[in-house]
């Protein structure tokens, strides 16, 4: 394979970026089990990392997370296969089922997370 | 009276006897009616300009799977790559990538012979049904279960299309997979446990990460990720759901 060959045609390209996103998404979780360990102690002597740079990482991991997300949810039709009364599930339902699973776990973890933190 | 058009095509050339790495020679010829393929332009250099090119090809409509090769970077089947799609551009034409190069444009396919033959790509049953055993009934959703993935002509484009292949050419491949998936999948068919160690394999279905664009160059419309993906699945359950290894 030449180098560069992801650059050659555009589904090469964002097939590597959807792979990229995966990376710097592992290095902020890592960093989150270091904000967990400094946060053993209680809310008292616990400081949550803010600084500005911190700030612009992480959005920029959300945007990353969220289409590594997409990307990946879309592909769940070409890969789940079920049967209902011996006719297939079309594939854009089970696609829409993820989307709507996503969602709702996203409520539910964010309503865990914004009640306890009260 | 009108000229008749004419077309640049720059196919690639190598004598392994000669050549110390493949180049492009280019060649000028008339492109004289719309329905004019890139496959009939590299007739019409062997006929006509240069017969020393070499290349593979059958049918001329799409079935045999021969023809393939890159068009302008993209894997094709040169029988269904239309000139009056890239006229007045030149075309250039290489042999499908991934694979050595035998001269010319035609590569050596003994790679994918043997995955082909290792995945044992017929009816497996434990015990033979004799001829006058009647029939096997299969309902039309059965049918439907393996129809598309029975459309693969073997003609390697997804092998040329697939940067895993590329950089690892241990990896099954996706037609391979996918029609290891159309066996497993056919209700007639009793050998998913025998092709499975290939299947589950380091280099078999594990090691596809879902680029997805052997799905896009295939010329039958099958969907080798999709095959990959749910094979995937499969051996994942059969590890570990209880009894799922029993056949």
């Amino acid at each position: 394979m030449p180098r560069g060959w992801w650059t050659r045609r555009s589904n090469y390209f964002w097939y590597i970026v959807r792979e990229f996103t995966s990376l710097p998404l592992a290095l902020w979780l890592l960093w989150f089990l270091v904000e967990i360990r400094r946060a053993q102690d209680g809310p008292s002597g616990y400081h949550p990392h803010s600084s500005l740079g911190f700030v612009i990482f992480s959005v920029i991991v959300l945007l990353f997370a969220l289409y590594h997300s997409v990307t990946f949810l879309s592909l769940a039709g070409a890969i789940l296969h079920f049967n209902v009364a011996d006719r297939p599930i079309p594939s854009q339902l089970i696609v829409l089922s993820q989307f709507a699973a996503w969602a709702a776990a996203s409520v539910v973890v964010g309503f865990v997370l914004i009640y306890f933190a009260r | 009276m009108t000229a008749t058009k004419r077309i640049t095509i720059k196919a690639t050339r190598f004598d392994p006897d000669k050549d110390e790495k493949p180049r492009l020679q280019t060649y000028e010829i008339p492109f004289s009616d719309d329905s004019m393929v890139v496959l009939d332009a590299l007739n019409y250099i062997k006929g006509h300009v240069d017969g020393s090119l070499s290349y593979r090809w059958s049918c001329r409509m799409g079935i045999c799977g021969s023809c393939g090769m890159m068009v302008d970077g993209v894997p094709k089947l040169t029988c269904n790559a239309f000139l009056r799609d890239y006229w007045p551009r030149p075309i250039t034409v290489e042999p499908l990538n991934n694979f050595p190069v035998i001269r010319d444009l035609v590569i050596d396919m003994d790679d994918f012979m043997h995955k082909l033959k290792a995945i044992k790509p017929w009816v497996i049953r434990k015990q033979p049904v004799p001829l006058g055993g009647g029939a096997f009934v299969q309902t039309t959703a059965q049918i439907d279960e393996f129809r598309q993935f029975s459309q693969c002509i073997n003609c390697m484009l997804c092998y040329a299309a697939c940067p895993v292949y590329g950089l690892n050419n241990e990896f099954l491949g996706p037609a391979a997979i996918a029609l290891a998936r159309r066996y497993n999948v056919d209700s007639r068919d009793e050998g998913p446990g025998q092709r499975l160690p290939v299947l589950a394999d380091a280099e078999g279905v594990w090691e596809c990460s879902f680029v997805g664009e052997c799905s896009v160059v295939c010329p039958k419309g099958v969907d080798p990720a999709k095959a990959i993906q749910q094979t995937k699945l499969d051996t994942t359950m059969r590890f570990v759901l209880p009894f799922g290894n029993r056949d």
